[in-house]
């Protein structure tokens, strides 16, 4: 089995990993990244389709009672196949308390800690709000839905630059118009020396030694080498590396994975390892446009409809949104009925029918993100299979009824006839409600004061184990009532920041 | 595709987000895989067979779409091994409801009757009936052997093409615009 030496191990590619690759390599680090899907030319591999096997190359899915966890294994990560919806946490995400009256938050982090790294990650990702003119159908019919109802709605801010509005964002953009991570990060990370391995998966992480004797050293010369990672590669091999620095960013659900299947032999990683995952608190709803609303377009436009109403907030710790639902996710995912359709059967034949016939331009949909508590959790079992779970408690259920109650109150208030959309697993088989499914789980190695509340510190070290990093969405403690996807990059930002001035790394020279 | 040779291993790793979950039910996989008669396998009867049901759960698809039944068979979707049986499953329910076993020879009615049959089974059954629902409904809505074609029946085009700015937006977005909360789109 090879070896091979590298100053960092970047594990991922996403969000939580491609600024500390390109920060570090720029700094003169030797960088690898591993990347366990398979390597992404943007202009050669995306594809608008709706085939199932090209979508389950890549998005891939965790599922348990009640939830559903959706992440992307390909170079680049979720980037490549996310809407591009690149908004800041509200304030007041990052005063959240937990159960015990806690803050969920370490001391420090917070909106403004974040801001000069959410400005930085906005320029790289040349993030806009989408103009007026640019708002898709779908979109418009949602603002004057909340306008009609006296509600405020804001035009979204996105990823992207020269948007045709083809309406395949999660299948890729074909057009290169999508600022994923193939169009900065990536690249300027391999300009600057970096090394990425696609088909790479890391299994675990080994201490070479005890890395805590190591914690004084903050001459990056004198660092030594304090980690091995075994990795599989996709054609059979097998591979090690050992690294000064291992930055975690395989996405929540890779970045528990690794470390759970390395707890014997990181022997004071934290017991919060796989627990406190915060999912968004997504609820989704549909209706029938009543007459004189203009028509909406499911199939047609940006994926995230161009609109958000931070209404209720305040009131409700909920951000709302319209979306737009392929063929593919409605068929393939959820079971539709129209509310009050006496005919038997419902959500296929002759009714189902009817209803698909008007889905592109008579059906809304629109979706609540919330503030809903870290109460998921992943577990690695013997047969080195991941489950989830979700414990739904009272104030999830409630959560949940609350929210569903006031996205049909909107739609009724508007005249609109209540769509009921049953979420449904691989067999077709309903899923018993309330059921959450999303691409928003955050938190599994979160970010913590004290390893008896969580797995790193506010720095992404993780607690006991210097020189061993998280830096994805694994880190973040908390839901954000908004797209993750911004919020990951600026804390790896932070996170990466924190490492150069740690080590005395020098200063980054791109942005 | 075979299925003689399947243990239940091979068959449990194989189910995927289409099928997931089906052979974890009460009925025996023993039945799934070989109690039902091997005429089933054969392909134009029972094309004609799966061709009346994607009709029956989608009662207006193009009758002449070539792919209208393809997806049961598609290995990448993890029907396949199940196709035989569910074959001879709607066929032996149509029987019992009509006393005609040739399922595709039934009305609308009769084979709606006879699917619903298969829904109020025991659980493993039902679940072959509600996976065969989704294959029917993904791949038919969905397009999915043809990126170009989409569905006419539900107005999808399949993959993208330029109809102008006004296709995708309207040109008097101050009628639909709400008062917006922030200056720029992100709350404080």
């Amino acid at each position: 089995m090879s070896v091979i030496h590298t100053d960092v191990l970047v594990i991922g590619t996403g969000f939580g990993a491609a600024a500390p690759a390109l920060r570090l390599a720029e700094a003169g680090a030797r960088v690898v990244m591993l990347e366990k899907g398979p390597y992404i030319n943007p202009f050669k591999d995306f594809r608008q389709t709706q085939d199932p096997r090209y979508i389950l190359r890549y998005i891939k899915g965790l599922s348990g009672d009640h939830l559903n966890f959706t992440y992307a294994e390909g170079l680049g990560g979720g980037s490549g196949f996310y809407e591009m919806v690149s908004l800041r946490a509200p304030s007041l995400v990052f005063e959240q308390r937990d159960e015990d009256g806690c803050p969920l938050w370490p001391s420090g982090v917070d909106r403004s800690a974040l801001d000069p790294y959410y400005d930085i990650a906005e320029r790289m990702l040349k993030v806009e709000q989408i103009g007026e003119h640019e708002v898709p159908k779908s979109g418009l019919v949602f603002s004057m839905l909340m306008k009609n109802l006296g509600y405020s709605c804001d035009r979204a801010r996105y990823a992207v630059q020269h948007c045709i509005g083809s309406g395949f964002c999660t299948t890729g953009c074909i057009y290169g118009n999508k600022q994923s991570l193939h169009l900065n990060y990536l690249p300027q990370a391999v300009a600057a020396g970096a090394k990425v391995e696609c088909g790479t998966e890391a299994l675990s992480i080994h201490p070479l030694g005890d890395p805590r004797s190591t914690e004084r050293h903050r001459n990056w010369l004198h660092v030594p080498e304090r980690y091995e990672v075994l990795a599989r590669r996709s054609n059979g091999g097998t591979a090690r590396y050992r690294a000064k620095l291992v930055v975690l960013g395989g996405g929540t659900v890779g970045t528990a994975r690794v470390l759970l299947a390395s707890r014997p032999y990181l022997g004071l990683l934290s017991d919060h390892v796989g627990r406190h995952i915060a999912m968004n608190g997504s609820v989704k709803a549909a209706g029938i446009l009543p007459e004189g609303v203009p028509d909406g377009d499911m199939f047609t436009g940006r994926s995230h409809c161009g609109m958000i109403s931070y209404q209720f907030l305040e009131s409700h710790g909920v951000t709302i949104s319209s979306a737009r639902a392929m063929p593919i996710n409605v068929a393939g995912t959820t079971h539709l009925r129209l509310a009050g359709d006496p005919r038997d059967p419902s959500y296929w034949g002759q009714a189902n029918v009817d209803l698909m016939k008007i889905f592109r331009r008579r059906v809304i949909a629109i979706y609540s993100l919330g503030l809903t508590p870290p109460a998921a959790t992943i577990e690695l079992g013997d047969d080195g299979r991941l489950s989830a779970s979700l414990d739904l408690g009272s104030g999830l259920r409630r959560y949940h009824e609350t929210t569903e109650a006031l996205l049909h109150n909107i739609l009724g208030q508007n005249g609109c006839r209540i769509v009921n959309v049953n979420f449904i697993d691989g067999s077709g088989r309903e899923f018993s409600d309330p059921y959450f499914s999303t691409a928003h789980q955050v938190g599994s190695c979160r970010m913590a004061d004290s390893p008896e509340r969580g797995v790193a510190d506010a720095s992404g070290e993780v607690f006991d184990h210097p020189g061993l990093y998280v830096s994805d969405g694994a880190a973040i403690p908390s839901s954000l009532a908004v797209n993750t996807s911004l919020t990951i990059l600026a804390n790896a930002e932070r996170i990466a920041a924190g490492i150069l001035q740690r080590y005395n790394l020098g200063v980054p020279t791109s942005s | 595709m075979s299925v003689q040779g399947l243990t239940r291993r091979d068959v449990l790793r194989r189910l995927g987000v289409l099928t997931a979950g089906l052979a974890s039910a009460c009925t025996p996989l023993r039945i799934v895989l070989h109690d039902y008669p091997s005429a089933f396998d054969e392909r134009d009867p029972a094309e004609r067979v799966l061709r009346a049901f994607v009709l029956t759960v989608i009662p207006e698809a193009e009758v002449s779409d070539p792919n209208l039944a393809r997806a049961f068979g598609d290995p990448d979707l993890h029907y396949a091994p199940y196709r035989g049986f569910f074959i001879s499953d709607l066929c032996r329910r149509a029987e019992a409801r009509t006393g005609e076993a040739a399922f595709e020879r039934l009305s609308l009615a009769q084979r709606t009757a006879v699917v619903q049959d298969g829904l109020r089974a025991d659980s493993t059954t039902a679940r072959l009936y509600t996976g065969a629902i989704l294959v029917a409904q993904a791949s038919y809505y969905a397009g999915i052997y043809d990126d170009k074609r989409g569905c006419a029946l539900i107005d999808f085009d399949g993959a993208y093409q330029f109809r102008g700015i006004e296709a995708i937006t309207y040109p008097d977005p101050e009628r639909f615009l709400s008062r917006p909360a922030t200056p720029d789109g992100n709350w404080v």
